[in-house]
Parts: structure tokens; sequence; C-alpha cells
């Protein structure tokens, strides 16, 4: 009896497709291998249009629902734990190390669900001005955010590379190198778990490829590092931003409230009061 | 008929004596550049040369980097009380010493003494004040323990609000334990450096403020110094991007307040004689020398008409001249090189079919001046409905629907600032929600208060300064 194994591709706009070059890479795990899809310029672009669109869906989804949402991928998560594991086994993990890397993806799923119905409450605030006006500093999103991920293979730091941005209302193209098949197996329960299309895509291939277009597509608004980069590669990335004043993170904190403060854009309203 | 003659107001200039050079002031010592070159400062509204300041070269920069680093020592040792308290203490010495520093600002700059005694120094020593009071209560200001001060920060400022700029830039930045190497612009240096003798006269130790002059050249030593943790600029988008580059790949911080092109919407059912005053001061204040001005004017095409006249009216009133008559509304342009880009910006305007029009009033013989200046038919493609053009100069716009509105003011690379004019609330709410700037005025504009962030989105920056959102551009989040 031969085994059925499983062909992962991208996730743009809610549909699983190959990368538009055909071209793939390889890899290769404890007992299995796969075909990844290497992302092409094209691919980028696609995202990118997509993500717009999906930026404007997800940032117009109450609080209210974008916490059900990330809930709903909680319970996605905790209902395919086994298979997570066993992903994460065939990494080289530890049966324990994977179930903890998994309890903490969940964890912290939970943090940030319930933190979307609340950011706008501790990032924003009423202005105390001297004079006769009625002053508030709220926030919005930033829009497009392009995050590429850690190196290590885990769920969670993948998580963490997505869920701050998420959470707020940009919408995010997340990008994979080493953790790619962890990453596209993930995008599967995002899929179920009522995300509007195009609010996450979630793509694989080698980073260098893609960084000039990243970094000089003037519709990503943010690119956020979650790795070290070598060659020059992040001053490449900021050099290429400053022609659109475009926001670079690298590394940035995923400590509780200052993990989502990149990703938010302070807008203050003045209006007089009187009669 | 009452026959009504003008008598000007004028206030005197001796309140200040302006040395005939002055020095950098670093350490807490005013020293000599070791450059050995100076630059001229001239009066904007009469051509005089005022003083020499130095024209800073590496050697200065790298003396006032390294005292900032020795003083960052001191600072960052004083328990956050003590640190609070020279704030407090820089913000009473500058109200003491406000009508000197207000004559200066006008003489070196050329805003009315109307603008630099009523808005640009109570707003100075507010900041200091505000910025005071957060010094020992940052563990409260946000809800995380990781925030850290950079260091050592240069800060870049521009020549409308020399003072103000400087105030918005000194202020958070040393109520967050950070020191400071600060360069005013090449063309308004003065009070900047009176300023450092506040900070002596303080007692604040030396190293913590530390000033610099000097031209692009040396603003560009700063930045690319090696031992500065942050950069603060404010600026022109153009540089601002330059100074983003050349930070590419280096461990350092960055606050930028760029340019702007901000719309100010005016609905057909707003209080058209509140609007046609919001829409006047939003353009004409300190000779629109400001980034966030209200530049294009987007009016519903049913007011259009009735709107346009009564600017026009309203626009004659305003008075052009000497910066230190206190009946001066606009002041001269800061420099030769604004005035031609401004007549540069406006010819082409008209070449491009823009309907003009200008007030008539008589300009100096000396100095720089610009009219008050209206265009109407205008095409939102014209470079005068695009691009920042930083002087008395508004551009009409129409539009018939709310969703046209947010669309045309939104249609820029810059997001600094707009303005809404409407009696509906919900649809100024609907319309702010839309608009992508860091500051909306709704039935007011060019409000200003240190404990209101101030920021750009898109092009026109990143990070707010004021408020408690403007700690974190001082303050470094580590994980």
């Amino acid at each position: 009896m031969i085994d059925i194994k499983k062909t992962y591709k991208n996730y743009v706009d809610g549909k699983y497709v190959r990368s538009e070059s055909g071209k793939t890479y390889t890899k290769e795990l404890k007992n299995e291998f796969y075909e990844l899809p290497l992302t092409s310029k094209k691919d980028i672009r696609d995202a990118v249009t997509s993500s717009k669109d999906g930026y404007k869906k997800w940032s117009s989804t109450t609080p209210y629902l974008r916490m059900q949402i990330l809930y709903r991928l909680s319970e996605m998560i905790e209902g395919n734990k086994e298979s997570y594991v066993e992903l994460l086994m065939d990494h080289g993990l530890t049966k324990q190390k994977a179930t903890k890397d998994i309890d903490e993806s969940i964890q912290n799923i939970v943090w940030f669900a319930g933190l979307a119905d609340k950011w706008e409450q501790l990032a924003g605030n009423l202005n105390p001005v001297s004079e006769e006006y009625f002053n508030i500093s709220h926030q919005n999103p930033i829009g497009v955010v392009f995050s590429l991920s850690g190196s290590n293979i885990s769920l969670n730091e993948l998580l963490m590379s997505i869920l701050p941005s998420l959470t707020v209302g940009c919408s995010v193209i997340s990008y994979s190198e080493e953790n790619s098949v962890l990453a596209l197996k993930f995008a599967e329960d995002i899929n179920n778990s009522d995300f509007p299309s195009g609010s996450l895509n979630i793509l694989s291939g080698k980073f260098e490829n893609i960084l000039n277009d990243v970094s000089k597509h003037v519709e990503i608004n943010l690119v956020a590092i979650h790795k070290d980069l070598n060659n020059g590669g992040l001053k490449a990335i900021e050099q290429n931003a400053s022609e659109s004043v475009k926001r670079v993170f690298s590394k940035p904190s995923i400590e509780g409230l200052s993990s989502i403060l990149p990703y938010l854009e302070t807008k203050t309203v003045w209006h007089p009061k009187g009669t | 008929m009452i026959d009504w003659q003008y008598s000007e107001s004028i206030e005197s200039p001796d309140i200040v004596s302006i040395k005939k050079k002055y020095t950098n002031y670093i350490g807490g010592k005013f020293v000599e550049p070791k450059s050995k070159k100076y630059i001229n400062t001239i009066s904007p509204s009469t051509e005089e040369l005022l003083s020499k300041v130095p024209l800073s070269n590496e050697k200065d920069i790298n003396n006032a980097v390294n005292s900032a680093k020795e003083g960052f020592e001191v600072w960052s040792k004083l328990t956050p009380n003590q640190r609070s308290r020279y704030l407090f203490k820089i913000a009473r010495l500058i109200q003491e010493r406000s009508r000197e520093f207000a004559v200066l600002e006008s003489l070196d700059g050329g805003k009315p003494i109307k603008e630099s005694r009523d808005f640009d120094l109570p707003q100075v020593a507010a900041n200091f004040f505000y910025f005071a009071g957060w010094a020992d209560k940052l563990d409260l200001s946000w809800a995380t323990k990781s925030l850290k001060p950079y260091g050592v920060v240069g800060q870049i400022i521009p020549w409308n609000f020399p003072l103000l700029m400087l105030a918005w830039k000194i202020a958070p930045a040393l109520a967050t334990g950070n020191t400071v190497v600060l360069k005013p612009a090449e063309t308004t240096p003065l009070t900047a450096l009176l300023f450092a003798e506040i900070c002596e006269q303080a007692g604040l130790p030396p190293g913590v403020v530390n000033i610099v002059t000097g031209d692009g050249s040396t603003g560009s030593l700063i930045v690319n110094h090696k031992d500065i943790n942050k950069i603060a600029f404010t600026g022109s988008t153009q540089v601002g991007k330059l100074i983003q580059k050349s930070l590419a790949g280096r461990d350092v911080g960055l606050t930028l307040e760029l340019g702007g092109k901000a719309a100010n919407i005016v609905y057909e059912d707003a209080a058209i004689d509140q609007a046609v005053e919001g829409v006047v001061n939003g353009i004409f204040f300190n000779q629109g020398h400001v980034c966030c001005a209200g530049s294009r004017l987007l009016l519903q095409e049913s007011i259009h008409d009735e709107f346009v006249k009564k600017l026009e009216k309203r626009m004659q009133s305003l008075r052009v001249g000497n910066p230190l008559d206190k009946n001066t509304d606009i002041g001269a342009i800061n420099s030769k090189e604004q005035l031609d880009k401004i007549t540069g910006l406006v010819n082409e305007g008209v070449e491009d079919g823009g309907e003009l029009f200008q007030t008539e009033c008589e300009l100096p013989g000396n100095g720089f001046w610009f009219r008050p200046t209206l265009f109407t038919n205008v095409q939102p493609s014209y470079s005068i409905a695009r691009e920042e053009i930083f002087g008395p100069v508004l551009t009409t716009l129409t539009f018939r629907t709310p969703e046209e509105a947010v669309e045309i003011a939104n249609n820029t690379e810059y997001g600094l600032s707009a303005g809404v004019w409407t009696e509906k609330g919900s649809k100024i709410l609907w319309t702010a929600d839309r608009l992508d700037a860091g500051v909306v005025w709704a039935n007011t504009f060019n409000k200003f208060d240190p404990s209101s962030p101030f920021g750009g989105y898109k092009e026109s920056g990143f990070g707010r300064e004021g408020g408690r959102h403007g700690l974190l551009s001082y303050l470094k989040a580590s994980s």
C-alpha cells in the first residue's frame, strides 16, 4: 500500500496556489520530504494585491468579530495538535518540546484574541489640552505588513511574527524559509477560521530572491524581519525602504503591549467645545 | 467718513542683545568651532546681518557627541525626580525670558511678533512643563518595562518654528533620560544658542544638551556619527529619505517629521464664516511655512463661489510687513532660497492654467516677501496641488460627495494633517476615520498642545511628538 503525501502550496487570497514560476525547492525532513513553492516577484505582487483588499476587509471587521476569529484559530490548532506535534518531531524536535511549542502557541493565540477588542483602550487616550477642545488620539492599523519569520522550527515563533500585526487589523504577508512546511500547514487552520481572504497570506521560498521586490514595493507599508540576515540584507532592505519612507523593524519586541506598537499609526482628532 | 490712519506698533528690538559672533555649546561650555569657520545669519525682513555662527566640522561634531556620551553617564544616574526638576526649571526660565526670545525669533526668522510672542514662546515653555512631569512617571506611561532610553540622540530641526521645534525635540528626549546633540537650521540658529544660556542658568549637567550650528553638511556629520544612538529629524521629505537611507543597516533609532500637503475639506453644511477664518489661519499662519499647513482647500461644489468670494475679502485684510509690528499678520519669507521656490511653483501654477488671486498690499523694499495667494480652477495634477509649497499659497479643488472628498484628500504621498468643516457631527467622525493623516482638525485648524501627539502617516514620516505617544520616540523597546 503506497502512502499519500500532502503537497504544500502557498496560501494567497484564501486559495492554495503554486508559484507562478513553477519553481519549487526541496525540504527534507527525517521521514518525509516536500517540494515547496519558490515564491517569485510576480507571486509577491499578487500577494500584495490580495493583502490590500484583505486589509480593507479585515480592518473594517469589528474588534468583537476579530476576537472570535482569532479564538477560532486556537480551536483549530487544538484540534490538530497531534498532527503539529508529529510534524515538529519530523523536523527533529523531541515529543516534549514539540508539545510544549504547540501549547505555547495556543496560549498566545488566546492572549491576542482577547487583545483584539482592548488594544485601542491601551494605546489611545484623551489628551488634556489647555484650551476648550476635545482631543483624542486613537490608532489605525498601518496597512499591509510583510513579515519574514524566524529560522527556528517553532509554531509559536511563527505566530509571534504574525499575531501582533494581525490582531490590530493589519493584513499580513508571512514569508518563511526554514519553517515553511510548518507555515504552509498552518495556512490550513487559517483557512478554516473565517479570516477574510487576503488578511493573511502565507508564502515560502528563498527570501533573498524577493528581498528587493518586497522592500521596494510601495504598497507594502511595513517590513518586519524576525531573524538575522546575512550579507547586508537588512541594509539593502532599509535602503530600498527609504525611497517611500517605508517602516522597517528588525526583530521587533514581541512582549505584551510593545509588540503591537510598530503596527499602529496614531491619529489625533481635535474639535472645539462650545455652545 | 472718518479717514483711518494706520499707526504701527513696533516691538523694540533692544530687549535682546545680539552678539557679533556666537559659539557652539558643548559639554556645558561655549566653545569656538574647531573648524574656525562661521556662517552669516541675516534678518529676512531687512537682509541685514544679525550675527555669525559656527559652521561646525567633523571635529566639532565629534566633541559634541563625546560630550553627550559623557553627559549620558551623569544624566542616566540622576533620579527621575531630579531630571524632572531640571526640566521644570528650564520651563520657568523660558517663561521669564520669553519676550527676549520672541523678539529674537522674529528678527532671525521673519515671523510676526504676534505669533512668536503669543504662540511659539508659550508653547515652548508648555512643552518643557509637560515633559518635566513625565520624567518621573515613565513606568506609568506605557504598560511595558522593556522601554529604555537610546542614549545619545542627534536632533536636526527646521527654520519654521526654530525654538518650538527645539522644545519638541529636547524636552521629551531629556525627560526619557537621553542626552542630545541638536543642530538648529542654518538660517535660524540664534534662539537655540540663546537657549544654551538657559541650560547654563538651570545648572544642567555638562553634556546633557549640546548645541552645534552649521549647514546640511553638519547635519550629515551628526547622522553618520558612529556613536549616535538615535536621530530625530524635522524637515523636508527629500532630506528625510536621505537620512533614512544613510542609517540603513545601522542600529540607530529614527523618527521623521516630514512634509505635508494637507487637505482642508469644507462641506456645504459648514459654518461658512468660521470656516473662512479657519482656512485663512490654516494656510497663512507663519507665512505658510508650516508642514501641516492646510494648503489644499477642498470645497464642496455648491459653496465654491460664495466661499471663494468671502475668502478673498478676508485675505485682503491680512497685513503683510515688519515682523516686529504687533499688527503684522504675515511676516517675511524665511530666506531668499525659499522665496525663489515659492515664486517658481506659483509661476508654474499660472502656466498650468490655475486662476491666480493675490492681495493688494505694499511690500517693504528690502527683505523677502510674498503676497497671500489663492489659486482657483486647479486640476489635481498641477504641481501646486501636489507639491509642498511651504509658503502663503492656497490651492482650491472641488468635490461633490464625501467619498470624493476623502479620495482627493488621501490622493497624495503625504499624510500629516487634514481639516474637516461641517456642522454635522456624524460626518466629522465618518470623515476623520477615513483620512490618512496623523492629525485631523475638525472645525478648527493649526491647533497645537504639548499633550497632543503630532506626526504623519505615509511619506510625512514616522513617530509622534507630544503627548504620551511622544515618549515612545525616545524610548527603545527591547525584548
